[in-house]
């Protein structure tokens, strides 16, 4: 049963992406009195095209 | 003086403040429990300058920035969860005050209630499995010698590869469902996009599974019996997280 330890990722560990699903996708929306838009903002576009940007820059 | 808001991490079951004390969020600030009745949230004191509406959206679109604050955002709620049952809020929760805090615990407390049995003594696993092309793929044949040849061609290959994915998704489903039977809750998340992930494979399922504790041993062996009939590298465990994908939210 080696695979166990194979399978298990550190999520610490470069998957970014994994955390940035989590964090964006998903979690309640407490709009504060604040930055009351922030609900309103597309995060999971903003969140692509500053990856999408980054891949792009990274493959130049 | 500069212009501060209150910046939260998660809701928990009460905490004693003291055992946040070391504690570090956003940008090194100091993290701080507000107590409201039988619940808790935990939260730092963040400047207006940084996390106002306006340099907030320029933020979130900047990766190196975004990547910070979501792995400080993710420690905070990781120390929480070691402490108690913590509902970890989106990244960048913002609210005026602390007094606005109060006034959300206030608004959302039946919900929280609801919320935090089920994730007692739970963690989040995540799974993901990858259509890794087997060696009865075709291989990309030779040149075509006329347009029209070419055509054809790349029509089958194209063909072929759909086929392909629909196989492997509907595989994965299967395994989607065996899985769930070791987990309280589950979900499947849209699959990420290959040129996010930086993935050799398209991805065809992203799953996201509540398992208790007490369920963790057997909810491993089952992957880990799911990997084996896989190519290797098909399927991907990840965790424990928090509970990040078994939290209520309004817009999903």
């Amino acid at each position: 049963m080696t695979a166990i330890a194979e399978l298990t990722a550190e999520p610490q560990a470069g998957s970014l992406v994994d955390l940035l699903d989590r964090l964006l996708g998903t979690g309640v929306v407490l709009a504060g009195d604040v930055t009351i838009s922030l609900a309103g903002i597309d995060l999971v576009t903003v969140r692509l095209r500053a990856l999408i940007m980054t891949v792009r820059e990274a493959e130049k | 003086m500069t212009a501060t808001a209150t910046y939260m991490y998660a809701i928990t079951r009460p905490i004693a403040p003291e055992a946040v004390s070391d504690l570090r969020g956003i940008g090194g600030t100091p993290v701080r429990v507000i107590e409201h009745g039988e619940l808790a949230a935990l939260v730092g004191t963040v400047d207006l300058a940084e996390f106002g509406e306006r340099p907030l959206a320029q933020h979130l679109a900047d990766l190196e920035w975004l990547g910070r604050a979501a792995r400080e955002h993710d420690e905070v709620v990781r120390a929480a969860a070691r402490l108690t049952t913590t509902m970890p809020l989106r990244l960048a929760t913002v609210c005026h005050d602390d007094d606005a805090v109060h006034a959300r615990l206030d608004s959302v407390r039946g919900a929280v209630l609801t919320v935090l049995p089920e994730l007692d003594g739970r963690d989040e696993w995540g799974v993901k499995i990858f259509a890794v092309a087997d060696r009865t793929t075709p291989a990309e044949t030779a040149p075509a010698a006329s347009g029209a040849a070419y055509l054809t061609q790349r029509r089958r290959q194209l063909t072929s590869r759909d086929e392909w994915i629909d196989t492997a998704t509907r595989t994965a489903f299967r395994a989607f469902g065996r899985l769930a039977e070791f987990a309280a809750a589950s979900r499947q998340q849209t699959p990420q996009d290959q040129r996010l992930s930086g993935a050799e494979h398209p991805m065809v399922l992203n799953a996201a599974f509540l398992v208790s504790r007490r369920d963790e041993d057997a909810f491993r062996a089952a992957v880990a019996d799911l990997a084996a009939e896989w190519p290797p590298g098909g399927v991907v465990l990840t965790g424990p997280w928090p509970p990040y994908s078994f939290v209520p939210n309004d817009d999903r």
